[in-house]
């Protein structure tokens, strides 16, 4: 099965740019896994400062298989996950 | 839509960010007038129709930040006008807490049934036959709702077979449980300030961002750079907040960073409430006063006091966690400056009465503390000196969830007064808090506990809080299981 791993940043910067947003948009996306005819493991993986914030207005960033995404946004991060599944 | 990020919350965000860096970085604070362009940056509007009214109300939004109050719109002032007198520390904002900035609203319809595009002019038409002031027609082969017979009773909007009459209600109006939002001449919301409680659900419901409360940010790092011991009682909703990694043993050394002396948690205050309440319930209630209700809510407590002035002495004296809290603070050493920071709007509010005032110096929300964090460069990922916060006990921060007060008061009141019957009643969100207060008056509620929350959810959804409902449940009952005391009464801590 395939395995998309998501790291999204919760350093301070991105946690006050609705990086904890973009994990229910995921966990939102888990849910309709089965109507989306999306066979893949999906994993949220927290993780601390990534870096790119302090060169201002990058926030939120979210890591994808190692793509890195600057002002990631929900359904930005979601069309990223489905497309990496599809693949 | 509280616990949803929205663009709403980003602009919110960056200004309590931009003004604690401002206070930081500089003594002398002219640069204020640069801000607004730095939020919103070049000539393209992202948010409005136009990139002027957008730095127009940013601007509006920094001067809320810093204590001050709105400028109006058809007078000249610069937007620096006052920041010198208000970089104190000390208390300086004056009422209103919670105002609208008149030139972001929307003017939404207020309470209206509309016919929308659903309408397929159908043959049988419903709506019509149900209207009892015969204010719904059909012109042009639809719908239409005259609206000056209207009564707004919503009988078509119930009848339609294809959902195609809407009722549109002002979103700040609806949030607000005490109906304090009227409109001004240019049909604009309006807040009534002798009605409203400053419980802030019009702030976090308004979809423009239109409205806004007032902030400490400024005055504390004055304080801090003056060099005055400042210590954080913070709010056991804060569990969960500040994101994941962001645990209630990271606090010491993040506020440490941010120059603070000391943190200790407001359920060390809710523990010696719960105890406190648990005696005042068993020993007077139903024999001196017919019922108790809680006060550690204070837009409740307010509109308590409002709804039952016969009944006044039934909403318990006893000093709110938050009070208590800083009373233990202030014994350890007097000279030291207590800062609350909570979920809550109202609480800025309870801390301008003199009493409180004595003892409770500053107020912030979570939302404002995490500006500060992100002007301090504060990564809760890098700390490593961890320190636990065991002040207290599973019950004191139950206190954060709705229910959570009367699960708390009622489990040692079973510990201490295990023969005494205790009734509950509860409620969320002012508006059902006001049908049970009248459920008291009418004398319903005799023998009972009352607990008020006037925000759905408890605490853990006030208009300062960074989380939806859900998440912020589970982290405070996991941060109640971590507590090292089960039952407030047996806290060693509340004795002091």
């Amino acid at each position: 099965m395939k395995k998309v791993k998501i790291e999204v940043c919760s350093g301070s910067e991105c946690v006050m740019m609705g990086s904890m947003d973009i994990i229910e948009a995921i966990e939102g996306l888990k849910q309709v896994k089965q109507q989306l005819k999306l066979k893949a493991q999906i994993e949220i993986v927290p993780c601390k400062c990534l870096g790119p914030c302090k060169n201002e207005n990058l926030a939120p960033v979210v890591k994808i298989n190692d793509e890195l995404i600057t002002q990631a946004t929900g359904d930005m991060v979601m069309s990223k996950i489905i497309a990496a599944i599809k693949d | 839509m509280q616990g949803i990020y929205t663009s709403v919350t980003k602009i919110r965000r960056q200004v309590f960010a931009a003004v604690a860096k401002l206070a930081y970085e500089h003594d002398e604070y002219s640069s204020i007038e640069e801000l607004p362009y730095q939020i919103i940056p070049g000539e393209v509007p992202t948010y409005r129709d136009s990139v002027f009214v957008e730095r127009a109300i940013v601007g509006e939004r920094l001067r809320l930040a810093m204590g001050l109050p709105l400028r109006r719109a058809d007078e000249h002032s610069a937007l620096s006008k006052g920041v010198t007198e208000c970089a104190v520390p000390k208390k300086f904002f004056s009422a209103p807490l919670v105002d609208v900035i008149s030139f972001a609203c929307n003017a939404c319809p207020t309470n209206s049934y509309e016919v929308s595009n659903n309408c397929r002019g159908c043959l049988a038409h419903p709506c019509t036959s149900v209207c009892p002031v015969k204010a719904i027609s059909i012109v042009d082969g639809k719908s239409f709702i005259d609206k000056e017979k209207c009564v707004r009773c919503g009988r078509c909007q119930q009848a339609c077979p294809y959902s195609a009459i809407v009722h549109y209600d002002r979103p700040c109006a609806a949030a607000c449980g005490v109906d304090a939002i009227g409109s001004d001449d240019l049909g604009r919301a309006k807040i009534d300030h002798d009605k409203c409680v400053s419980c802030g659900q019009c702030i976090v419901n308004c979809p423009f961002g239109a409205i806004a409360d007032k902030s400490e940010i400024f005055q504390i790092i004055q304080s801090i750079k003056r060099g005055d011991k400042v210590c954080a009682a913070i709010a056991p909703s804060f569990a969960g907040q500040l994101g994941p990694l962001a645990t209630a043993e990271k606090l010491h050394e993040a506020f440490k960073i941010l120059g603070f002396d000391d943190v200790v948690e407001v359920a060390l205050g809710a523990d010696k409430g719960a105890v406190a309440e648990a005696h005042h319930y068993a020993h007077k209630i139903p024999e001196e006063q017919p019922f108790l209700a809680t006060s550690c809510c204070p837009s409740w407590s307010v509109l308590a006091k409002r709804t039952l002035p016969d009944l006044v002495d039934c909403v318990s004296e006893s000093d709110t966690p938050m009070i208590e809290t800083a009373k233990v603070i202030k014994k350890r050493n007097p000279n030291t400056k207590v800062v609350f920071v909570g979920p809550c709007v109202a609480k800025k509010l309870e801390a301008t009465r003199k009493i409180v005032a004595g003892y409770v110096d500053f107020v912030i929300t979570f939302e404002e503390l995490m500006g500060m964090f992100v002007a301090k460069g504060v990564e809760f990922g890098d700390l490593t000196n961890d320190e636990p916060l065991n002040d207290a006990s599973a019950d004191g921060r139950g206190y954060a969830v709705a229910g959570g007060v009367a699960d708390a008061i009622v489990k040692n009141i079973n510990a201490l007064y295990p023969d005494k019957e205790v009734k509950v009643d509860r409620a969320e969100g002012l508006k059902d808090c006001k049908k049970m207060l009248m459920l008291a008056k009418a004398g319903k509620r005799n023998g009972y506990l009352l607990e008020g929350m006037a925000c759905p959810g408890g605490c853990i959804g006030g208009a300062g809080t960074l989380m939806p409902l859900n998440k912020a449940s589970a982290a405070v009952k996991k941060y109640q299981n971590d507590s090292p005391y089960e039952i407030a009464k047996d806290n060693p801590n509340i004795d002091e």
